[in-house]
């Protein structure tokens, strides 16, 4: 759930020689040093002159970008490369390959590659008719064979997707295709709008590096680390994009702003704590998103109890749905978004705030230290040796927030939280701690600052659903309500995404019970992200959809949709 | 000698001297008083004051969330000094072990320790702090050993050549012909000439040690990200350096070179005091 994933390079993408001039400089410069020897060191000084002087010399030649691209700095590089059966384009958008369905800027379902779709009376078979004259970027047709190859390839691929409920997917004719599920679940219509088809032909082994799809955008040169280039497909069905050639810059944070200052770069995607400055040439383009960052907080006891794996469960002091309320009340919402966040971003009271199956009766007025006050001394949580921190039962109201110490964002929030929870007698410690530690061992009995977020409300279902015999992350903190266990079920065997909906909600606040504040409470969530970018004064990019978890690539959702303005 | 820039001409080297290390040793008391009396002030995050230049309240102003920066430039030399010390006391205990041990425990042991100390020397500083500090887990322990374990061959080098040199000395081999034992030859003859050149090794050491913990620090091999370890303070500033926040980098660095700067002059002065060719000067 890394929010940003920059790919840290020293140079500047499309000048590759400055990066192996670098690691030649240092090569030839570290024996010259260590040996202390000073004519050496003026050798070497001046041969790494004359490298950088040659490669400045052909560096030049190179940078005059075609009129019509346009340079992107909005990370989404994937380590892993671009296939869709191994999670590519899960969060955001697939770019080179086109999905069944899409997700227009209001979030509403529309078609795509599918021209009909439908669930049958069982709830157990969806029929999909796709269109017939799609051809793939190398000129070969799209046909329903390679829509089933892509399904059932990645139920058995074993990358971040998890198609595990897909029995199998089966090509009728040319244009339908049937996918049978094993239980009725609507959220599986998230696939259909994430998963983009690859060619039965051309998947295999290296695919994700050479992907050939039937986007509007097909790839041309990607130099890992560096950058990607990438052209408009002639062959795609929709609208042909303005811009007939991008080129995505994968450099770190602070390079791809210098490069954006010298007006080398036409989108930025920058951290809100950098949003507040000018960049001359460039407007400031924010978009709404449902990027949130939460407490999750273990909601059982410490009892000694370890998972399958020996990682340690549980929290006696979070584990009070008291301290957990008082919490969420105590918390000034407002306030981190003005402080951490620069006013970039919105206060979260739910996981999907603003989402078509957000419940709006979870909302509650936050700040409110008297009444978080009133209920930890009503719960038996009291400060009786005055060091200002509350006891019951001999325990301290005492947890650790762990956050990813690489992330400022969730270090700022967890600052921030753990000196409001302070006046009400709470004391949360902050500790920064690396991620991989975080998901794999910490997440069952510590107070994490995590981020969630997508478009699909599976994303719920596996937060507040109680967990499997294979606890992760998901849920991590074993919070379980046999009541919302069952509206969740439920909404997922619904017959329709509509009929879905007000299961959803049930699920969060009912009226007696709910995951939410008023409920059992086993997030504090805190705010809602807004994603801040640098755009081009001359570039329109219209509407962006409220984007996702993912920070970058996700405005390139409605990318076809971008114009130049002025000329 | 820098003595001489800032103190009356009329006072003596000695006086001089004497000056020079307690304004050093006060400086450093000043430090770690007012950090003790700052409490926790310095890690209260206060979001109304955010990014506020330095002013008569804040001299050193507030970072991005508020927090004080002069506060949090105390508390983190504090800790840089802290470790440093640390660091450097392990660091000059191993060289006198080594040391010692080069030069009485036979040549075997001795080509030992010249090769270690030898091998030591020719790796990249920062290559083997990184090293060292990230296996030991990182942490304010992973750069104390990191700092102990690499800054130890240059003075190991001078006090073996030291007790080399007195082992051959004409007062040390009279002392053996009139039959007495290795104890009482280490004690009277040798620790009065080995203790000084180890105080000042050790003085001598602590810029070092501070200036890589820092540094280590900074490259985020060290301290969690909020802890206001002087390394952590400027790797954070940098976000904020091309936005206008100077504040952020000038106070911490500042505090930094003129702290290493002050155990350098301690260092240099009580050598001058320590070693007899400038005792009497």
């Amino acid at each position: 759930m890394q929010t940003f994933r920059f790919v840290t390079v020293m140079s500047f993408p499309r000048k590759r020689e400055s990066r192996e001039i670098f690691g030649f400089r240092v090569a030839l410069c570290f024996p010259g040093m260590t040996s202390g020897s000073p004519i050496r060191m003026i050798i070497c000084m001046g041969l790494c002159v004359l490298l950088l002087a040659a490669g400045c010399g052909r560096q030049q030649q190179q940078s005059h970008p075609l009129p019509a691209s346009l340079t992107l700095a909005v990370g989404g590089e994937n380590p892993e490369g671009y296939d869709p059966t191994l999670g590519w384009g899960s969060y955001g958008n697939p770019l080179f390959h086109s999905t069944l369905l899409r997700r227009d800027a209001d979030l509403n379902i529309v078609p795509d590659l599918a021209t009909t779709w439908q669930l049958a009376a069982d709830r157990l078979t969806w029929t999909v008719t796709i269109r017939p004259d799609v051809v793939f970027a190398d000129g070969s047709p799209l046909t329903a064979r390679d829509v089933a190859y892509t399904f059932n390839t990645a139920a058995v691929a074993g990358g971040v997707l998890d198609l595990a409920n897909l029995e199998k997917a089966e090509a009728l004719d040319d244009i339908t295709v049937q996918l049978r599920l094993k239980q009725p679940d609507i959220t599986f219509i998230h696939y259909l709008i994430t998963l983009g088809i690859v060619p039965e032909r051309l998947h295999g082994p290296g695919y994700g590096r050479r992907p050939v799809g039937s986007g509007p955008y097909k790839l041309v040169r990607w130099d890992e680390g560096q950058q990607m280039v990438v052209e408009a497909n002639p062959y795609y069905y929709g609208v042909q994009p303005a811009i007939k050639r991008l080129i995505f810059l994968f450099s770190g944070e602070d390079a791809a702003l210098a490069a954006a200052r010298a007006g080398k770069v036409d989108v930025l995607s920058v951290p809100s704590s950098l949003a507040t400055r000018e960049i001359p040439g460039m407007k400031l383009h924010v978009v709404k998103s449902v990027d949130n960052r939460g407490l999750m907080f273990p909601c059982l006891p410490d009892t000694g109890a370890k998972t399958p794996h020996g990682l340690a469960v549980g929290n006696d002091v979070t584990a009070d749905v008291a301290i957990r309320r008082a919490v969420n009340l105590t918390i000034n919402r407002q306030a981190l978004v003005n402080g951490v966040l620069e006013g970039f971003g919105r206060p979260a009271y739910g996981p999907v705030d603003d989402l078509p199956w957000d419940n709006p009766a979870i909302r509650f007025k936050d700040n409110d230290t008297e009444k978080a006050g009133i209920l930890l001394t009503e719960a038996g949580w009291l400060d009786v040796d005055g060091d200002g921190v509350r006891e019951k039962d001999g325990i301290k109201a005492e947890f650790p927030i762990v956050y990813n110490a690489t992330d400022s964002l969730r270090q700022g929030l967890a600052l921030a939280v753990s000196d409001m929870l302070r006046p009400v007698g709470i004391r949360a410690v902050p500790r920064g701690e690396n991620w991989d530690r975080i998901k794999n061992e910490l997440v069952h009995s510590t107070v994490v600052v995590f981020g969630f977020g997508g478009h699909s409300p599976l994303e719920m279902y596996k937060l507040f659903h109680s967990p499997g015999p294979e606890p992760s992350y998901w849920n991590g903190g074993f919070y379980t309500n046999g009541v919302v266990d069952g509206y969740l079920d439920q909404a997922r065997a619904a017959a329709s995404f509509a009929d879905s909906i007000p299961l959803w909600q049930k699920a969060q606040w009912d009226g007696q019970t709910g995951f939410a504040v008023a409920g059992d409470a086993p997030w504090a969530w805190l705010v809602n992200l807004n994603h801040t970018y640098f755009i081009n004064q001359c570039l329109d990019v219209g509407r962006s959809q409220m984007e996702p978890h993912g920070h970058g690539w996700p405005i390139t959702a409605n990318i076809n949709e971008w114009q130049w303005t002025c000329e | 000698m820098t003595t001489r820039l800032f103190f009356p001409s009329q006072w003596d080297r000695r006086t001089r001297t004497l000056a020079a290390i307690s304004i050093c040793l006060v400086f450093f008391a000043v430090i770690f008083i007012a950090a003790w009396l700052y409490g926790d002030q310095g890690q209260v995050t206060e979001l109304d004051l955010r990014k506020l230049p330095p002013s008569w309240e804040r001299p050193f102003g507030t970072d991005w969330l508020g927090r004080d920066m002069l506060a949090r430039t105390l508390k983190g030399i504090r800790i840089s000094l802290g470790v440093g010390l640390t660091a450097a006391t392990c660091s000059a205990c191993i060289a006198l072990l080594l040391g010692l041990g080069a030069a009485l425990l036979g040549r075997t042991v001795d080509r030992l320790v010249t090769w270690l100390a030898d091998a030591a020397l020719a790796t990249p500083h920062l290559v083997l702090l990184i090293l060292i500090s990230f296996a030991c887990g990182g942490g304010a322990r992973g750069v104390i050993i990191a700092v102990a374990a690499s800054h130890w061959p240059a003075l190991t080098r001078i006090i073996r050549a030291e007790v080399l040199q007195l082992r051959s000395a004409d007062y040390v081999k009279l002392a053996r012909q009139l039959g007495k034992g290795p104890y009482w030859i280490a004690r009277r003859h040798l620790l009065p000439h080995v203790a000084p050149q180890f105080l000042v090794g050790l003085l001598l050491l602590f810029p070092h040690a501070i200036l890589h913990s820092a540094g280590l620090t900074f490259l985020g091999f060290g301290m969690p990200p909020h802890t206001p370890a002087i390394g952590v303070l400027l790797a954070e500033s940098m976000r904020y350096l091309s936005m206008g926040l100077w504040w952020l980098a000038v106070a911490p660095g500042l505090i930094l070179i003129v702290s290493v700067l002050a155990f350098d002059v301690l260092g240099n002065n009580v050598r001058a005091l320590l070693d007899p060719k400038t005792l009497r000067e």
